[in-house]
Formats: structure tokens, sequence, C-alpha cells
């Protein structure tokens, strides 16, 4: 029998798929189950120009922006959550350095559909009158031909490559997400559809045969995966569902870290450029045994 | 001095408005003082609701439906860990979650602004020019969708000259002026610190009620355009022994809510 192909890479070949002035789509929410690994590894391969698309950004943007390998962006946010701004990101908007495209949280998502559904436009009423429009890509209005109403025109996001966080897969590359989850991070189910390529670290690789035990668990089937990467705590400093937390201590520390751009690039130092391997990233952080504090047992929903 | 803090004054007031049978949306907040006002105010003022006379509205929060907003159920921390397992009737996908919004399901859009201006615009995208910002702010989330599509839109900002503005620098939420096409009511209700606000037939901002000890001066003083100012200007009724006990007792003994607790950086309005 033939042997089947193993979508199972390395960070460093998973991350090679990018291309500089790529136009990359990344999953998570805030800063929740961002694939910060993938994103550390874009900035070690110093990716330049390219443009992120999310529904909602966080450290994953603030990093990649504050690292130089962004020119454009596109979300409704881009923020720390409870930590505040994202200086990078601010800094990189206020001189100039990165366009940002605004939109809403239903916008950004019904342009994630629309590709994910195959068609190359959606409509939508949200940013007529309001400074949405004041974007070029927002100004084309559209007329029901039902019932006459005016919609704009927004063309779908069509991603190169998408980069995810998942718990699981085999390495076959169908990915599983465990049935207790943040429903805030279900878009990735969309943004991976909806892109040319996808990439998803994962918690962990098991065998195929784990994964036939909970086939609905396997929102992602491996025809749209191209790459798998095992990363244990590939989501930090981020949280990943009902995983692990967010790291608080490592997000106030981000917060200093990124108040100028000098204290940034010791941060970019310290946790980026000088950890090649994500076990060293790890080491930095206090190693498995700090960063198993962040977890949190296994509890049924219906325990109260 | 009075027996209550600003949060609750302000958690009982804006409680008042909240109808039955509606669902209300709160988002999951940012952190600080926008999150007492964005998510610690909405929730426990839903839940007063609930207890006094709207027993079967409800809140969406972020894609949790319909949560228990008793104490105990309330979550420890707004990690996804408590989020996820915070008693609830429903979890929906993300993007089904604005579906309420578009298919007219959603009452009341709470929101919050670094700029509202007297139309009733909504501003939390960058203070300056678009294109060369003076200050580039997080941006909008939901705020848009709110304003387009949600029943009524309540703002609870701070009360001064900066956040009072007679023209916002950016419309991250739509206004009173043009609204042709928008299926929603827009910003109906402005609550602050110093008073309440509505709308008046022009759409322009009214000055609705002061709070206990507020003067009108002060009120003027602190607000960046001509407010629209009726005769009779009512005094906010203050809470009752009866909802404080609720507020302390039953609902947010913790200061989860009203002193962003469970974002684990807490803090005040009036710090």
């Amino acid at each position: 029998m033939l042997e089947r192909k193993s979508k199972q890479h390395s960070v460093r070949d998973a991350v090679a798929l990018i291309k500089d002035g790529d136009k990359v789509a990344i999953g998570g929410s805030l800063i929740r189950r961002a694939p910060m690994a993938l994103v550390r590894e874009i900035v070690r391969q110093k990716k330049k120009d390219l443009t992120l698309y999310s529904w909602s950004g966080g450290m994953d943007y603030d990093l990649l922006i504050g690292a130089g390998c962004v020119k454009e962006a596109w979300s409704s946010y881009c923020g720390l959550f409870q930590f505040g701004m994202a200086m990078n990101f601010r800094r990189g908007v206020e001189s100039g350095q990165v366009r940002f495209v605004d939109l809403s949280e239903t916008c950004a998502k019904d342009k994630f559909r629309a590709a994910a559904f195959g068609n190359t436009y959606c409509i939508s009423k949200v940013p007529l009158h309001t400074s949405i429009m004041e974007n070029p890509e927002f100004q084309n209005i559209v007329t029901c031909p039902f019932t006459g109403e005016e919609y704009v025109a927004m063309e779908a996001y069509h991603p190169d490559v998408a980069i995810l966080h998942a718990h699981r897969a085999d390495k076959y590359g169908n990915v599983q997400f465990d049935p207790i989850r943040m429903m805030d991070n279900e878009c990735d189910i969309l943004i991976a559809k909806s892109a040319k390529k996808v990439i998803v670290s994962v918690e962990e690789i098991v065998n195929e045969s784990v994964v036939v035990q909970n086939p609905t668990w396997t929102m992602l089937p491996k025809i749209f995966i191209d790459a798998v990467v095992e990363i244990p705590f590939g989501a930090h400093p981020n949280s990943c569902d009902a995983l692990y937390d967010f790291d608080l201590e490592h997000g106030r520390m981000y917060r200093d870290y990124s108040k100028t751009p000098e204290k940034f690039l010791e941060y970019l130092n310290e946790f980026v450029y000088s950890c090649l391997e994500h076990e060293s990233y790890i080491d930095k952080c206090g190693g498995t045994a700090a960063l198993k504090k962040l977890c949190r047992p296994a509890k049924e929903k219906n325990d109260g | 001095m009075e027996n209550y803090t600003i949060e609750e004054m302000l958690a009982v007031e804006v409680s008042r408005h909240i109808h039955n049978d509606e669902m209300s949306f709160v988002g999951v907040g940012t952190g600080g003082k926008a999150y007492i006002r964005a998510v610690g105010i909405p929730a426990v003022a839903s839940r007063l609701a609930q207890l006094s006379h709207a027993p079967d509205s409800m809140i969406m929060f972020g894609p949790i439906i319909d949560p228990v907003l008793d104490s105990d159920s309330i979550p420890e921390t707004n990690n996804e860990y408590d989020l996820i397992h915070w008693p609830c009737r429903s979890q929906t996908t993300v993007y089904d979650s604005h579906v309420v919004f578009k298919a007219g399901r959603m009452g009341v859009g709470f929101v919050s602004g670094a700029q509202v201006d007297q139309y009733g615009n909504i501003n939390i995208v960058c203070i300056g020019d678009y294109n060369k910002p003076k200050v580039r702010l997080p941006g909008s989330l939901a705020q848009p969708d709110h304003l387009a599509y949600a029943k009524r839109v309540f703002a609870i900002i701070k009360h001064d000259k900066r956040t009072l503005v007679e023209h916002v620098d950016y419309i991250s939420g739509c206004g009173n002026e043009h609204r042709e096409g928008l299926k929603g009511g827009g910003l109906a209700l402005v609550f602050t610190e110093l008073a309440v606000m509505d709308f008046n037939d022009s759409g322009k901002m009214r000055l609705k009620s002061m709070h206990p000890g507020v003067s009108l001066q002060n009120v003027i003083d602190n607000t960046g355009f001509a407010l629209d100012i009726p005769e009779h200007v009512m005094t906010t009724e203050p809470p009752s022994e009866e909802q404080l006990k609720l507020i302390r007792e039953r609902i947010d003994p913790k200061r989860k809510w009203l002193n962003a607790n469970i974002t684990q950086e807490p803090t005040t309005l009036t710090n």
C-alpha cells in the first residue's frame, strides 16, 4: 500500500511557506489562542511587508508590527485586553509605518466567511455613515435587486496563508478542537477555509486512531490543512481555551518592554531571536513546570 | 456624604432603562476604568433589572448567552477557563452571535468610547486625523455593529470636555444625523458620573437628569458643546437601601464587576 502524505513539519519549515509580502490571516481573538510560537518564528525568519488579517488582533499583531514585519494590517481591534494599549501598534500607526484598516467585528467575519463560502465579496450595512467608509475598500455601494436597499460591498478576504493554534491533530493534518472551548475563537474555522495555505500549530500530534474516536471534534479535516506543527504551549503567552490561562506575569512584562522601541528590541532579543527552538523559549519563561501552573484541571461543564 | 459609590449609582440608574423580554449585549471588555463602564456596570444593571422589573431580560456576554448573574456563579477571572465554565443557557460561535444583531433581535447594546459628540456619534478609534492620528486607540470592535443594529444603545462614559466633544474625530459608531438604511435605533442614552442624557427630536443630546449633588454649572463646564438643557432637569433617583443590598450581598459582593476585580487589575471610577 502506498504511504499517505504526512503534513507534520518543523516550525521552521512550516513558517518557510510564508513569503515576504504575503497576506497572512491569524486565528484566535484578542489575547486568546493566537499561534504565538508561529508568530515568533515569522519574526525570527525576518519576514517583510506582510499584510495581516484578523477579526481582533492582540499581542500577535503587536509583536509582528514591533519587529518590523508588517506594512498593512486589518482588524476591528488591536490591544492587550486588560493590559491596555498595544504600544508597537500605536507607534506603528501614528508614525505611518503601518497602514491600519479599521472595520467592525461583523465586517471582518463576513469577509472571512465570504471567502470560506466561495464568494468573492459580501455585503454589509454596518459601514454606512461611519468613518469605516474613509478607506477606499469600503466605498462601493450596491443595491439589493429585490428591495432596493443599499449595502457596502466588501471584497472577501483571500489570505495567502492562515496561521492558527489548535488542540490536537494527526500527522495527516486532521485538526481537532476540544468541545469545551471559547467560542470567540471559532472564527478560526472560517479563517482557515478562506486561505490558500493553512499552517496549524497544535498542543499535541496524536495517532490517527485518537482522532477517529471523536470525529465531530475535527473541525478542520486534512483537506484544508497544509502543515501541522507540534508545539506544546504554542499559544503562550496567550491562553488556549480551557487548557491554559493567559500568562499574566508575561503580559505585564511585555507591557513594560513595549513602552519604547529600544526596550522592545530587548524583548525580541531575549524571547524571540535568541530562542532558536521553542524549548529555549519555554526555558526563558521558567520552563514547563512554571507554565504548568497556567493549566487548569479538566472539568465537565455541568459540574456547576 | 452619600452611602453609595458612583459605580453603584450608575448600575442602578442603567437598570431602570432595561426592558423585559429583551437581550442586551455586553462586550467582553478590555481593562481598567473602561472595563467598569463597558462591562461591570451593564452586568450589574442587567441583574438588577432581572430582579426588579424585567425577569425575562437577559444578556449576551460575547458568545456566552444568558449567563447566571449572581455572585457565586460569576467567574472569578475573565480567563477563558472561568468564562467557558460560567453557568449559562447557550454558547454560540462568535460569527453566529452577531446574527442576533442583524436579525434585529438585539435590545440594548452597551458601549463606551473616547469621544461622543452632540449627535451621538461615537469614536473609539483615534484622536486627530484618521490618516495621521495624534493618538491611535485600540479600535471599534463591535461598536459599529451595535450602532447599526441594536434597538437602543447605551453609552457609559466619562463626563469631561475631552470625551463629550462637538464633533468626533472618527465615527466608529453612527449617531443620529444620518441613519438612512440602518435598522437599529442608535444611541439612546448616555450615562456619566455627573448625569444622564438622552436626545431631542433633532437628534441632539439633551440633559435628562443630574445625579444628586451635581450642579448644572458643573455639567455645563464639563461638556464640550452646548447641551440641550430643558427648563426643568430632574435629579437622578439615588439607589434604594434594597438595591444597594442586592448589589453588595447578592450580585457583586466581591466587586468583580464594579471594581473590575474579574480582570485581575482592579480599579475604581474615582481614583
